[in-house]
């Protein structure tokens, strides 16, 4: 009764009755993996959430301050101020260590999903048109979750995320020509400047979540208008979406994952210590503790930069430094590639019509072929940066393990590349139900079609007219 | 516009075992979901209810970390659990179908569009003169409002290349107190900074003694190590960290953070991982009273590269 | 440690030949008292005696590489000169003798039981001094200077929550969460292995009190966050997100979802 005239309150007032309709009849397909998305964007939603409480508690300041709490070791030492409002969070706050944590681990989990949503997004092939611009969305989403990510981890100024701040220091000064004034810029001096804690925090509490709130709108709003794309099948065709209604049984269901994503969230807050910079201890510019590696997420630039030789080259008899190349060419390849990916595919492939129907990933084995040797690539990065952690527990050299990270960031992805392409394209031509029903025979099958593709007089033309964008699905047959 | 699909599911129950649920006797399917989930989702949510207070208890009674946490866990997963299941079983479950015209605009539209919108720029487009200051004035001002981020921060004129060390700098520990050579026996490694500079970044220096016959400077250097003291810059030539780590013995310094190696006995020149410079070495004396101290600053610039850095 | 009886022998047939040794041994016992003062866990120090039982273990397990006087061989470095604390340190944490050749043995179980190390390490002490077993008193340290002297000095090898850290060569810096005071203190007076040595004027005896109080701190802390995953860093906290965070939500996802198009 009180929601009938509530309702009618708000349509006289906004006409909304019929937008309304529309918009709660909306159909989403049923399949998980399309959750994927959602999973960021709730864990999105609780870092919010977790950090308003925090940002109640913590002092952005570098000036120092005398800590006075329950954590003994550090009762009476003089650290900076943020530093010791981070460790009063931690000991003095009732549940702030919790919401500490809570909120750590929606960082490292948030990106984790969205890493696996770009991998669906990709091997579906549903940033094809019309959806090449959400996709662009969707890069710079992914680009400033991780800055943001960066920028939280190094507010609190202990010792583990103050080395990896000189490290950017370092990266933004090994830039050509205008290294120096950039670092010095950005930090406000020279290393360590009193002026970083607090932009970050800045551009941490408000500059990039306002940005991501309103690509985040962007992002869904285009969703909405392009409706979801859908796998091939029965019933389902270019023009329609096959799936639930929003309301209520889509709303219920994504409900439903926020509240378990906040159940997972809470329940590593709660068991799972993470980031005790008690222990760290203060940031100071002369100390360092060992293993210093980032969060996961940067672990592939850490990664980059172990791995790069020494190599250092003059240019017009000035320094390019080190670690330019593996912090700064790498990473920024990395995005440009990405930026570009639907337009290159495009080229590539010919196709330039669109799709409302998703391809299986085997339909395309070159596609999943470059996405799992790109996915090598990152992931054996990532993997090379605990090569210290390594070393201790297995007591091999690290300098072993380094040249051996070195040969295998080579050699590793093109034969994950190659393998992927052989698998999914025995997959594709034999019509196996999953990988493991694929054959040796079918997989041998499948490389001996790849070579006699290679031969002369049948190069990429034949892969670009075999092509057949999918225009209505009929179901399997369509193979 | 959205309908039910054509294999008419209906609302409410789900019409049929799902894919894989097992077989009673005679074939026929067994259905293994209880008829009737409210119980289940009440239930749930009478867990979370229960974990709620819970939490709460355990908040007003002084808080502890691993309940809190746990608490809220099943209070949530209750939540979801009961939620999904209302979701998947009393709701209308479809296949509903939505149709959509082709994306873009209709022909038509378009040519619209495009008129309207033209003539209406005509307005613009016809003042070429006007269009172009305005885009001279827009662009100045544009440029003019970037100044500011000048603001953020000093010029970096010769901060790079110098530190607080000079000749006659007192060598002094992290705490203020000045270093004697007699503190360090051979093996012995301290963190010493310029007196009145402790909080500098750029001006730890590692010193280390070592045995005098083992060490192999360069000609210009030979009087930089009275003893087998020698201090080099803490920082990295490669990204700045701290090289903290000292190996006695084998007289090797390790940076933590990309496992670069310099060779103490030969002017601290890398020998593995990604640094290509060696670390700038510090010239020491030491006074009549035993006193360390510096006879001048590093003899380059300290820490990572940079474009103008001189080779 | 049982004391040498300090009675007086009694005059008769005994008293001859054994009287200076027992004049020698109370000397030494009374010396030893004064040393033990409020030292805790200082251990004492048996009388050397020539022929004694640190000798004759000496012989047995240790003169092979460390030669018969402890002079030293190509296997084994001179033990002349260095003193108790040194060998204190390698025998409690069981790094010798050696079962097997490497250059940086690893923290085991002591292959001796106290008596003997107390035997070993006196008959060691006998060969020429060197730096006694230090006093350490952690209940007179301070744990602020404590964490303040270790991240200063420590961190950078044995990591901030002295877990350990990799050095060159396969080399470690070892875990700190089985030693002892005395052993934390011998360590930074001995600098075994790679580990550089502070002398007194670096860290002076109340610094090392500080220090090993700060040690034992990080051993007996809990961590109030959970559990800890080894307080490695964000390498364990990145492969728990991964497989323990996003494999639970995968599967919950699963669940929700249809796994059919």
């Amino acid at each position: 009764m009180i929601l009938r005239r509530g309702a009618r309150w708000l349509d006289d007032r906004l006409g909304a009755a019929s937008v309304a309709r529309t918009s709660l009849a909306k159909v989403f397909p049923d399949h998980w993996s399309f959750m994927l998305g959602e999973i960021a964007l709730y864990c999105f939603v609780t870092l919010v959430l977790t950090g308003v409480f925090l940002t109640f508690f913590f002092e952005p300041g570098t000036n120092d301050v005398v800590y006075h709490g329950a954590y003994a070791p550090l009762d009476g030492a003089r650290v900076s101020a943020a530093y010791a409002s981070s460790v009063r969070l931690s000991f003095d706050v009732r549940t702030g260590l919790l919401m500490r944590q809570v909120h750590h681990w929606a960082a490292l989990l948030m990106l984790a999903a969205l890493v696996v949503h770009v991998c669906r997004i990709f091997f579906t092939g549903a940033f094809r048109r019309p959806r090449e611009v959400n996709w662009l969305v969707g890069v710079t989403l992914l680009a400033l979750s991780l800055f943001n990510g960066f920028s939280g981890y190094s507010l609190p100024d202990d010792l583990l995320s103050g080395v990896g701040l000189r490290i950017a220091y370092s990266i933004a000064l090994s830039v050509p020509v205008a290294g120096s004034w950039l670092a010095f810029l950005i930090f406000g001096g020279e290393f360590p400047a009193d002026q970083i804690i607090h932009r970050l925090f800045v551009v941490h509490i408000l500059l990039v979540p306002g940005l991501l709130v309103g690509l985040l709108t962007a992002h869904i709003g285009i969703l909405v208008r392009q409706k979801h794309s859908q796998f091939p099948g029965p019933g389902r065709t270019e023009h329609n979406v096959v799936g639930s209604k929003l309301w209520p049984t889509y709303a219920t269901r994504s409900v439903a994952l926020f509240c378990a994503i906040l159940a997972v969230l809470f329940a590593l807050g709660g068991l799972v210590q993470i980031n005790p910079i008690w222990l760290y201890g203060p940031f100071d510019p002369a100390q360092v503790s060992s293993p210093a590696q980032p969060d996961w997420y940067i672990g592939w630039v850490e990664g980059a930069l172990r791995m790069y030789p020494p190599w250092e080259f003059r240019l017009f008899g000035r320094l390019v430094p080190n670690p330019f190349v593996p912090a700064v060419l790498v990473p920024a390849g990395t995005f440009g590639l990405l930026y570009l990916w639907p337009f290159l595919e495009q080229r590539l492939t010919r196709d330039r019509n669109a799709h409302q129907l998703l391809d299986r990933p085997r339909d395309h084995p070159v596609r999943c072929a470059a996405g799992a040797g790109t996915f090598a690539f990152y992931g054996l990065l990532l993997a090379t940066a605990s090569n210290d952690v390594i070393a201790r527990l297995t007591r091999v050299p690290v300098a072993a393990l380094t040249w051996a990270g070195r040969v295998i960031l080579l050699v590793g992805p093109p034969v994950a590349a190659a393998a992927t392409y052989v698998v999914v394209r025995a997959l594709r031509d034999s019509g196996a139900e999953g990988v493991l029903q694929v054959s040796f025979a079918q997989l041998v099958a499948a490389v001996r079609a790849t070579v006699r593709r290679r031969r002369p007089g049948r190069g990429a033309r034949g892969r670009g007219r075999r092509r057949q964008p999918a225009m209505i699905a009929g179901g399997s047959e369509d193979r | 516009m959205t309908r039910p699909a054509a294999d008419g599911h209906d609302a409410g129950v789900p019409a049929g075992p799902r894919p894989g649920a097992p077989e009673g006797e005679a074939g026929r399917p067994v259905r293994v979901r209880p008829p009737r989930p409210e119980r289940r989702i009440a239930a749930a949510f009478a867990l979370t209810a229960a974990a709620a207070v819970g939490f709460a208890a355990v908040y007003w009674t002084g808080g502890q970390t691993q309940l809190e946490g746990v608490l809220l866990a099943v209070a949530f997963a209750g939540l979801a659990f009961g939620l999904g299941a209302w979701s998947a079983r009393l709701m209308p479950q479809g296949p509903f179908v939505e149709e959509h015209e082709p994306f873009g605009s209709s022909r038509r539209q378009r040519a619209a569009f495009a008129a309207e919108f033209e003539e209406d720029l005509q307005a613009i487009s016809r003042r070429r003169f006007l269009g172009r200051a305005l885009a001279l004035a827009v662009g100045t001002l544009g440029a003019a409002l970037l100044f500011p981020l000048r603001s953020l921060g000093p010029r970096p004129g010769r901060a790079l290349y110098q530190t607080p060390w000079q000749g006659g700098a007192p060598a002094v520990t992290a705490d203020g107190r000045p270093v004697r050579a007699a503190d360090l026996a051979v093996g012995s490694v301290l963190t010493v900074f310029p007196r009145g500079h402790l909080e500098d970044g750029d001006a730890a220096a590692l010193l280390v003694r070592v045995d005098p016959g083992a060490l192999r400077p360069p000609a210009e250097r030979a009087g930089w190590s009275p003893h087998g003291l020698v201090a080099h810059s803490k920082l990295c030539t490669h990204a700045g960290c701290p090289v903290g780590l000292y190996e006695q013995g084998s007289n090797l310094l390790f940076c933590p953070c990309h496992q670069s190696v310099f060779d103490l006995l030969d002017g601290a020149r890398p020998i593995s991982g990604p640094a290509a410079r060696p670390l700038p070495q510090l010239p020491l004396e030491i006074t009549p009273e035993g006193y360390v101290r510096a006879s001048g600053d590093f003899e380059g610039p300290v820490g990572p590269g940079f474009w103008s850095r001189p080779s | 440690m049982p004391q040498p009886p300090t009675r007086q022998p009694r005059p008769g047939a005994r008293a001859g030949r054994l009287r200076p040794l027992w004049l020698v041994a109370a000397a030494v016992a009374a010396g030893a008292l004064v040393q033990l003062g409020a030292a805790g866990h200082a251990a004492t120090v048996q009388p050397a005696q020539a022929g004694g039982r640190g000798q004759l273990l000496y012989q047995q397990n240790c003169a092979t590489c460390h030669g018969q006087r402890g002079q030293g061989t190509e296997r084994g470095p001179s033990l002349i000169g260095v003193g108790a604390a040194s060998a204190d340190f390698y025998l409690s944490t069981g790094r010798m003798p050696l079962t097997e050749e490497e250059p940086n043995p690893e923290r085991t179980k002591p292959a001796f039981g106290q008596a003997d190390i107390d035997a070993l390490v006196a008959y060691v002490a006998s060969l020429d001094g060197g730096p006694r077993i230090p006093a350490v008193a952690p209940a007179a340290g301070r744990l602020a200077e404590g964490e303040q002297l270790y991240q200063e000095n420590c961190a950078a090898c044995h990591s901030a929550t002295g877990t350990g850290g990799a050095l060159t060569s396969g080399q470690t810096a070892p875990s700190l969460a089985q030693a002892t005071p005395v052993q934390v203190a011998e360590a930074i007076r001995v600098g075994p292995g790679a580990m550089p040595k502070f002398p007194p004027q670096a860290l002076n005896d109340p610094q090392v009190d500080s220090v090993a109080a700060y040690v034992g701190h990080l051993q007996d802390s809990g961590d109030r966050g959970g559990y800890g995953l080894g307080r490695i860093g964000p390498v364990t906290e990145g492969l728990v997100a991964w497989v323990v965070g996003l494999g639970l939500l995968i599967l919950i996802v699963r669940r929700l979802g249809k796994d059919v198009p």
